[in-house]
C-alpha cells in the first residue's frame, strides 16, 4: 500500500458532476489512480459505475469537474472535452460490460483492428502497398500473435469472435484493449457471466496484465471475491457519489458500505 | 404419407395462390380507360386455345397446372431432406469454389476472357449501347455505393448526387454546359476523367464533413435530402446547366499521345473497353481496400462504432473516406456517360436512380465486390431484355413491382445476397440465431 502511495498519478478525477436532464448520474466524484495500480470501483446496481468509466473514456462528458490523465511522467491531457478514439489513442483503453467484439471478424482480426496505427498510413499507403505499408503490417501481425498467446487465445486465432466461449470471448476483449498498447486498462465487469474455472483464469489474467504487461488497471466488478483478491484500493460508490475509499480490509468493514449493500439493494450482499 | 392430409392439402392452397399471382403477372393489363380491376378479371377470365385443341378460361388452366405441380411435388415429398440438401449445397457453391485461391484466379481471368470477347458476339449495336449504358456505368456505379453501404454500413440514398457531379463536371470542362468554361480551351472529355472523379470526391468530403456525425437514419434522410437538391438544381438552374433539356452535347472523348491517336465516336464499343479498363481498376482498387487496415476500420465501425472508438478509430475520418472512395466510381460512370450519351439531363439522375443502385447493391450482396458485380449484370441484363422485348405481356411499369417481389424474397431466403461477402454472411447469421455457426461454413468445412 504504501509503495503505491508513494507513485506518481496516471488519473486524477477532481469533482465531476454528470447529469443526462434532470438526472444525475455522476455527483461530485473525485478518484485518483496511481501509476501501474490495480484500482476496483464496485457498488450497487446504478450507482453510476459505467458512467465514470463512460467519462474516463470520454464517451460521456461530464458537466461540471475536470478529469487529468498522464500517458507519461510529467505529460497530462485533460480529458473531458475530447473525443473517444482520442483519448483511446493517448492510453486509455477498455472492455465492455456486455463484451462488444466485432463479432463478423475473426479473433486473429479483432486484435489487429486494435493493433493497426489508425493515424499514420492513409488511404493511399492502403492501396500501394509498399514497404512501409509492409512494415506496419509485419509489426502488428507481431503485436497479435503475442497478445493472443498472453491471452491464450492462439489456437483459436482464426475462428470467427462469435464462435468463442463467454470467457474466451472476454479474454479477446482484454487482448484487443491491450492491442492499443495502453497506459491504464479499463475493465468493465470482465468476469460477468463467465463460470467458476474462467473466473480464475480471468484473475489471474488481470494480475499478469498489471505484472508482466505493466498496465494499470481500473475494474469494475460484482465479484466481491474475485474484487477483493485483486484491487489494491477500492473506491465505493452509490447513487452516484463516492461513500468510501481503501483497501480491501477497509472497505470490509466500512459501515456505511454495508450499509449501502444490505440497505438498498440486497440481492448485491450475496455476491 | 397421405396425399390428402391436411398439411398436403395446404400446399396445394398454397401452390394455387402463387399460380393466381403468376396469372395475373401474365395476364392483360388495366389501362386508364377502363376499371383497374380489368386487367385482373381478364387475366382469370380470358378464353385462351390449348395448343388449338380446345380453349378454355385462363383460370382452369392455372388450377390444373396446379394440381399437376401438387401432385408431382407431393411424389417428391419423402425425398423432401435430400432436397433441402441439395439446395443447401448448391447455395453454398459460390463459396466453396472461391475458397482456394487458385480456383479464384481461374474463375476471375475466365470473367476477363469473356469481357474482352463480348463485342464479338454483339453485333447490334444498339445492344452494345445498352451493355454500356445499362450494364457497365451501373456496375460503377453499384462498386462504389457497395463501399458506403457494403463496407462501411452508411446507408445513402442519394447515390446518384455523385454520378450527376461526374457527368455535369464532364459538361462543363467540355464546354457543353450554357455556363462557360473554366478554361478558355474546353478540355478533352477523356482528360475530364480524373476531374470529374476528384470533383465528385470533393463533394463527397463536404457533404460528409457535417453529416457523417448523424448516424443511421437520420444520416439516409440527410442524403436523401442532397440528392434532392441536386436533382432540382440541374433541373431548375438553366442558365448554369441547361435545365431540363438538358447541355449542349458533350464531344466524345479522345486520346492523343502523339505516336497514338484514337478517337471514341458513334460506336459504343470503343467505350465498352474504357468502360471494362475503369471497372477493372476499381476492382482493384477497392478489394485492396477491403482488405487494408481501412476495410478493417470500416468493419469495426459498421459493426460496433463505440467499439472502434474504444480501440482508437475516429469514425468521422473513416466514414468521410467511405464516401469520398465510393464517388469516385459514381463520379467516373457519370464522366462515361457524358461521353457516351452526348446530352446529359436532368432524367437521368432521379431520386430512383438511387434506390435502383442501392437494390443491386443489396441483391449483389453488401460489402461483396464480386457479389455486387455479378448482381448487376444480371439484374441490369434481365431488366433491359424486358424492357426492349416485353415478353409474356410485360409491362414497363411493372419492372418496380417485380424487382419488389425480388427484394422481399432475397431477404427472406438469401439476406447476404447474391454473392455474400464472407464477413457480411457472418453478420446475418449472427443477427437471427445468436452465436450459431453460419451453415455454409460448416459445409465448406472451411477455416475463415
Amino acid at each position: 500500500m504504501s509503495e503505491v502511495a508513494t507513485r506518481s498519478l496516471s488519473f486524477e478525477v477532481k469533482d465531476i458532476t454528470l447529469r443526462f436532464g434532470g438526472v444525475v448520474s455522476l455527483r461530485d466524484v473525485s478518484l485518483e489512480m496511481r501509476r501501474g495500480e490495480i484500482l476496483a470501483v464496485i457498488g450497487p446496481n446504478g450507482a453510476g459505475k459505467t458512467s465514470l468509466f463512460n467519462s474516463l473514456t470520454g464517451v460521456y462528458q461530464p458537466q461540471e469537474g475536470t478529469i487529468t490523465f498522464w500517458p507519461s511522467e510529467g505529460a497530462s491531457i485533460s480529458v473531458i472535452g475530447k473525443k473517444a478514439h482520442r483519448i483511446a489513442r493517448a492510453g486509455v483503453s477498455r472492455t465492455f460490460q456486455a463484451s462488444r467484439l466485432f463479432s463478423a471478424l475473426t479473433v486473429f482480426e479483432n486484435v489487429k483492428i486494435g493493433a493497426e496505427d489508425h493515424n499514420g498510413l492513409g488511404l493511399v499507403g492502403s492501396l500501394v502497398k509498399g514497404p512501409r505499408t509492409r512494415h506496419a503490417e509485419k509489426v502488428s501481425d507481431e503485436v497479435v500473435v503475442d497478445l493472443l498467446e498472453f491471452v491464450g487465445l492462439s489456437n483459436e486465432a482464426n475462428l470467427v469472435a462469435s464462435q468463442l466461449s463467454y470467457g474466451g470471448r472476454r479474454r479477446l476483449e482484454i487482448a484487443r484493449a491491450l492491442a492499443t498498447k495502453p497506459e491504464v486498462i479499463l475493465l468493465d465487469e470482465p468476469a460477468a457471466g463467465t463460470n467458476p474455472s474462467e473466473k480464475l483464469e480471468l484473475t489471474s489474467l488481470i494480475r499478469r496484465v498489471r505484472d508482466e504487461r505493466h498496465v494499470g488497471v481500473l475494474l469494475i466488478e460484482h465479484d466481491m471475491k474475485l474484487v477483493m483478491s485483486l484491487a489494491e484500493r477500492l473506491y465505493v460508490l452509490n447513487f452516484g457519489s463516492v461513500i468510501a475509499e481503501g483497501s480491501p480490509e477497509e472497505i470490509r468493514a466500512n459501515q456505511s458500505v454495508i450499509d449501502a449493500y444490505l440497505g438498498s439493494s440486497h440481492e448485491d450482499a450475496s455476491n | 404419407m397421405s396425399l390428402i392430409s391436411p398439411a398436403n392439402l395446404r400446399r396445394l392452397f398454397w401452390i394455387w395462390v402463387i399460380l393466381a399471382i403468376v396469372a395475373v403477372m401474365t395476364g392483360t393489363s388495366g389501362n386508364n380507360s377502363t376499371p383497374p380491376t380489368t386487367g385482373v378479371h381478364g387475366s382469370f377470365m380470358e378464353r385462351v386455345s390449348f395448343f388449338g385443341l380446345f380453349a378454355t378460361w385462363r383460370w382452369l388452366l392455372f388450377v390444373a397446372l396446379g394440381v399437376i405441380i401438387w401432385l408431382i411435388s407431393s411424389a417428391y415429398r419423402p425425398r423432401a431432406r435430400q432436397i433441402h440438401h441439395g439446395v443447401d449445397a448448391f447455395m453454398a457453391l459460390p463459396r466453396r469454389l472461391t475458397a482456394k485461391r487458385s480456383t479464384r484466379l481461374i474463375l476471375m481471368a475466365l470473367a476477363l476472357i469473356l469481357a474482352l470477347v463480348v463485342p464479338k458476339f454483339i453485333h447490334e449495336s444498339f445492344w452494345m449501347y445498352l451493355i454500356v449504358e445499362q450494364i457497365g456505368v451501373w456496375v460503377l456505379l453499384a462498386l462504389g455505393l457497395n463501399v458506403v453501404v457494403g463496407f462501411a454500413g452508411l446507408l445513402d440514398l442519394g447515390f446518384a448526387a455523385f454520378y450527376a457531379i461526374g457527368a455535369y463536371v464532364t459538361a462543363w470542362f467540355t464546354g457543353a454546359l450554357p455556363m462557360p468554361a473554366l478554361f478558355h480551351h474546353p478540355i478533352p472529355t477523356l482528360w475530364v476523367i480524373p476531374l470529374g472523379i476528384v470533383a465528385a470526391m470533393i463533394f463527397g468530403v463536404v457533404l460528409g464533413t457535417p453529416t457523417l456525425r448523424l448516424r443511421g437514419d437520420y444520416l439516409a434522410i440527410v442524403t436523401l435530402g442532397f440528392a434532392l437538391i441536386i436533382d432540382d438544381f440541374v433541373e431548375t438552374q438553366s442558365g448554369v446547366t441547361g435545365g431540363g433539356l438538358g447541355t449542349s452535347p458533350v464531344p466524345h472523348p479522345v486520346l492523343n499521345l502523339g505516336f497514338f491517336h484514337f478517337r471514341w465516336g458513334l460506336s459504343p464499343t470503343p467505350y465498352y473497353y474504357l468502360c471494362l479498363v475503369f471497372i477493372i481498376i476499381f476492382l482493384a482498387i477497392f478489394t485492396s481496400l477491403e482488405h487494408s487496415h481501412v476495410g478493417r476500420a470500416w468493419v469495426a465501425i459498421r459493426e460496433d462504432e463505440v467499439a472502434a472508438e474504444s480501440v482508437g478509430i475516429n469514425p468521422l475520418k473513416y466514414k468521410v473516406m467511405a464516401f469520398a472512395v465510393g464517388a469516385a466510381s459514381g463520379g467516373f460512370g457519370g464522366v462515361l456517360t457524358g461521353g457516351l450519351v452526348g446530352i446529359i439531363n436532368p432524367g437521368l439522375f432521379t431520386y430512383q436512380v438511387s434506390v435502383n443502385v442501392l437494390v443491386l447493391v443489396i441483391f449483389g450482396g453488401m460489402g461483396s465486390i464480386w457479389g455486387v458485380a455479378l448482381g448487376t449484370i444480371v439484374i441490369q441484363t434481365v431488366t433491359s431484355y424486358l424492357d426492349n422485348y416485353q415478353p409474356w405481356g410485360y409491362q414497363i411499369n411493372d419492372l418496380y413491382m417485380y424487382i419488389g417481389a425480388l427484394l422481399i424474397v432475397m431477404m427472406i431466403f438469401r439476406p447476404a445476397g447474391l454473392l455474400p461477402s464472407r464477413r457480411r454472411a457472418r453478420e446475418f447469421a449472427a443477427a437471427e440465431g445468436g452465436e450459431e455457426i453460419h451453415t455454409d461454413e460448416v459445409l465448406t468445412g472451411e477455416q475463415p
